[in-house]
Formats: structure tokens, C-alpha cells, sequence
């Protein structure tokens, strides 16, 4: 509980100040564009579906690359740190989806009052299962490099495999090559390949990682 | 803290660091592990501290280490660079890790450490110098208070004061709160002082491990004229010898016996002891084939 607790505290408290400096950006940037031509899409959904993944991502590699040697370090076993961060992924995508959320709010507001039009973006449960999965295939993928070194290298095709199936119900972030009406024809029944692609995602990781040496930090 | 060694191999690919030791530390003392470059010392210090999972047994308390929560939490170990702390964090948040993690951290003692080595603590780790970076790992090691804590050559890059200051400190602390300590180091004759008992590796096998006094017993230095001490000496394994004018002193190898003892009283000659390191250097280094 320790380690869920310091770890949720501290990266959910950065990735949400993180955020709000992002979003007070972008609508600094909007403003900036509306001056030169008419505002016709969301500048928020284009870094909610675009950036925000790339930073979950991100957090996924940090936790297993940076903190699980220290969590060791400080006497701590991988299967208590695994517990805690797989719990951790599942909060951080839950605050980064209310915070794109509100964002949403937000800029829908501004939106109005400016008489601008957005473009669609899409229901928080697509923006949850997002995160979720690009967190924990960051975790997958660090996971892999840290314990195979170069031979990583074969994380990342499956790794890019379950991050693409996430994508596929957010506007605005293309769509599935080979199988593009497909995702279309299941409709909300899709998120359950979301889900799956989490589980697989997070059972890799714990396979890789449960007794993964702590190699020396060379510099 | 007991520490049971039985058959552990580390082996990295085709490289085999540590070769079927087995050895038993009684615990509650300050050991010494030596061995040259390469010898395992690393290996065998991280297998000790759950960092890799054991081809053998090790066992601290009769508890086996790897992934077993309550045995893990009894240990610190800190190598050349900390591993408790990553080099984007600053030393503040590095020592909130301790704090945050390890039961037995001691926040306040953590915090005079760090004043005494002169840590900013505003400064990211990773833009420490080396011996401000070591000096974190010793602050993180001794404030950690773990009943097993192990500073694997930690003190490297500190300057001299320094490392006194840490000597010092080490020795208080294990005063104050005894348990089982295990320094490796290449500086044998600075801490030899504070080492109860040694452990020797090579080329990843147990060489020796003998209490620090009977281990110094080893050896004699034999002090008088040259002649003197190269009658006195024929037959025996010299170490090493140093002349100056007709006076000549040589450091012999072995256990004297009662003649021999004699023997240097009826020539006049001064014994007194050898240093650890000189010893150290003996039992690693293949002499004629043999050690």
C-alpha cells in the first residue's frame, strides 16, 4: 500500500499540473489562431487523443525502468511493487480521463461563448481505455528492454499491436489498417478488445518483470 | 542478522561470477568482503539482496531472500552508485523514497548524514559529483538501519576527510545500533581497523574467511640486519621485503613456531604484524601456481 501510495500521489498530482498548464496552452494557442482564421476544431481532443497517450506511455516506462530498481532498492519485492502499480495505472487513467474531461467542459464552454465550432471527440470510457492500455504497454515494453536489453526490440510489435486497438473509438486518431470496418460494425462492443489488450498487456508485464534482475546503474 | 550461503552460482551467459560458494556470517558485526576486480563481490552482494534470483540457497534469518517480503525489507544494499535513487530526482526526493518505503528508515539521522557530507539537497542526483554521489548511497545506506546492510565499495570517489568522516560515522552507528554490516572495498588498510571478520573471494570462489586478528596472526613482519633476516627467513614465504641501509624488513607468510620464535630473539630481530592488505595481495595472487 505504501508503494500505490507514493507512487499514485506523486505521478497523478504531476501528471495533472502537467495537464492544466498543457490545457491553459492550448487555449492560448486558440486564441492566437482564431486572430488569423476560424476556429473549426477541438485544439484539447487533438492533445487528449494525439499527445496524451505519448505521456502515458511515458509514465508506463518510468515506473518499471526508474522505480521498480529503487522499490528493491529499499527492500521492496517486485510482486508487492507490481500490485501496486498495476493499481496505480488504472488511477492515473482515471484522473487523465477526468482531466481531459474537463477540459473538454472547459473548452466547450470558451467554444461557445466564441461561437467556434469543435469537431467530435470521443466518450470518456475510449479515452479511459486508452490511457489505460498505453500506460501499461509502456510498463510492458520498459519491462522488456530493461530485462532482454536490444532484445526488447521484440516487445514493440505487440506492444504497437495493443495500443492501435485502443485507438480506434477516438476520433481523430485514424483508424485500424487492413480491418477498418470492423471496429465500426462492433461498436461499443470494441472496448472489450480495449480490455483485453490491458490484460495482455499487464499479464507480459508481471511475466517479464516478477523476477527480473536489478542490474547496476553504470551512470 | 544470520546470512547462510550454500552453493550459490551467479552466472552471466557464458561469464560464471560466483562458483558454488557457500559460507555462514554469525551476524552483528562489521565484515569485510575483499577480492580483486571481477572477483563476484558485486554479484554476490546483490544475490544477498534480492537484486537476482539465486542459483543455490541464501538465506538471511533461515528465511530465503529472493521475493520474500519479510526478508527483503531486513536489507540495504548499496553499490558504487545508489540504485535507491534516480538520477533525475533530487537528493530530497531521493531520501523521501527511504522515508516513504522502508520501515526502518531513520528520516532525522538521514538528514544529519546529509549536512555532515555537505549533500545539497536541492540538486538533482544525477549533477552530484562522485564523491557527493557516494556519499548519498552511504546516507541512504546507514539511515536505512537495516538489519543486513550491505555498502558495496560505497565509499569510492570520496575524498580523504571524507572517508574518514564516514569511517567515523560508521563506526558510531554501529555502535549505536548494532547489526550486520558488509563493506567491500579496495582500500583495505583504511578500514582494516574496523573490520571484525574478512571475507576473501577470487574468480568467483570462497578463499578465506577468518576473524581480522587471527587473519593479521597470519603474517610477521621481521625487522634487523639483512643478513639476520635472510638467514631467518630461508625457507619461508616471503611476501614482500624492503631494505633500508643494513637494516632490512620482510614480511613472512604462516604461523611462527616456538624455534622460530627463539630463533628471532637469539638474532636480535623485531616481529610485529603484517599489514591485512599485504596479506590480501598474497592469497589472491597465485605465487608459483599455488596461493
Amino acid at each position: 500500500m505504501k508503494i500505490f501510495r507514493q507512487v499514485t500521489a506523486s505521478l497523478v498530482a504531476f501528471s495533472t499540473i502537467v495537464a492544466a498548464c498543457v490545457f491553459a496552452f492550448v487555449v492560448v494557442v486558440t486564441f492566437v489562431v482564431s486572430a488569423f482564421r476560424g476556429v473549426e476544431i477541438s485544439a484539447w481532443n487533438i492533445v487528449t487523443s494525439q499527445i496524451a497517450r505519448w505521456y502515458l506511455l511515458w509514465a508506463g516506462v518510468y515506473v518499471i525502468h526508474n522505480l521498480l530498481p529503487i522499490a528493491v532498492a529499499h527492500g521492496r519485492t517486485r510482486r508487492e511493487f507490481l500490485v501496486a502499480t498495476s493499481g496505480f495505472s488504472v488511477v492515473l487513467a482515471l484522473a487523465m480521463t477526468l482531466v481531459a474531461w474537463l477540459g473538454f467542459l472547459a473548452e466547450g464552454g470558451i467554444y461557445t461563448l466564441m461561437d467556434w465550432r469543435a469537431d467530435e471527440h470521443g466518450t470518456p470510457l475510449a479515452y479511459f481505455l486508452m490511457f489505460l492500455v498505453w500506460c501499461t504497454v509502456g510498463m510492458f515494453c520498459a519491462a522488456a528492454f530493461d530485462r532482454f536489453g536490444a532484445g526488447g526490440i521484440f516487445s514493440v510489435p505487440l506492444g504497437l499491436a495493443l495500443v492501435i486497438v485502443t485507438t480506434v473509438r477516438i476520433p481523430g486518431s485514424g483508424n485500424l489498417p487492413f480491418i477498418r470496418n470492423i471496429p465500426s460494425l462492433l461498436g461499443s462492443g470494441w472496448h472489450v478488445m480495449s480490455v483485453a489488450a490491458f490484460l495482455i498487456a499487464l499479464a507480459g508485464t508481471w511475466a517479464i518483470a516478477r523476477d527480473m534482475p536489478i542490474r547496476l546503474r553504470t551512470s | 542478522m544470520r546470512v547462510d550461503v550454500s552453493g550459490l552460482t551467479v552466472r552471466y551467459g557464458d561469464v560464471t561470477a560466483v562458483d558454488d560458494m557457500s559460507f555462514s556470517l554469525s551476524g552483528n558485526k562489521i565484515y569485510g568482503l575483499l577480492g580483486r576486480n571481477g572477483s563476484g563481490k558485486t554479484s554476490l552482494m546483490s544475490t544477498l539482496a534480492g537484486y537476482r534470483r539465486p542459483i543455490g540457497s541464501v538465506q538471511l534469518d533461515g528465511e530465503p531472500v529472493f521475493e520474500n517480503a519479510g526478508a527483503m525489507r531486513n536489507v540495504c544494499l548499496v553499490r558504487h552508485t545508489p540504485d535507491a535513487a534516480d538520477k533525475g530526482d533530487k537528493v530530497a526526493e531521493a531520501l523521501n523514497f527511504g522515508k516513504a518505503w522502508r520501515d526502518t528508515w531513520d528520516d532525522t539521522y538521514a538528514h544529519e548524514l546529509v549536512e555532515l557530507f555537505k549533500i545539497p539537497l536541492r540538486t538533482k542526483v544525477g549533477e552530484l559529483s562522485l564523491g557527493q554521489r557516494s556519499a548519498l548511497g552511504v546516507v541512504i545506506g546507514l539511515a536505512s538501519r537495516s538489519p543486513l546492510t550491505m555498502l558495496d565499495e560505497s565509499h569510492l570517489g570520496m575524498d580523504t576527510p571524507t572517508r574518514y568522516a564516514f569511517y567515523d560515522t560508521l563506526l558510531n552507528d554501529f555502535m549505536a545500533h548494532p547489526r550486520t554490516i558488509i563493506i567491500s572495498t579496495h582500500l583495505i588498510e583504511e578500514l582494516a581497523s574496523l573490520l571484525e571478520e574478512v571475507v576473501i573471494i577470487d574468480s568467483g570462489r570462497l578463499v578465506l574467511q577468518e576473524e581480522a586478528d587471527v587473519l593479521r596472526s597470519r603474517g610477521t613482519e621481521v625487522t634487523g640486519s639483512a643478513s639476520d633476516v635472510d638467514e631467518f627467513t630461508a625457507g619461508l614465504t616471503v611476501l614482500g621485503s624492503k631494505s633500508l641501509g643494513r637494516t632490512k624488513a620482510a614480511m613472512v607468510y604462516g604461523t611462527l613456531d616456538d624455534s622460530q620464535l627463539i630463533r628471532a630473539r637469539q638474532l636480535g630481530l623485531e616481529l610485529g604484524p603484517i599489514a591485512l592488505q599485504d596479506l590480501f595481495v598474497h592469497l589472491t595472487e597465485p605465487v608459483g601456481g599455488k596461493r
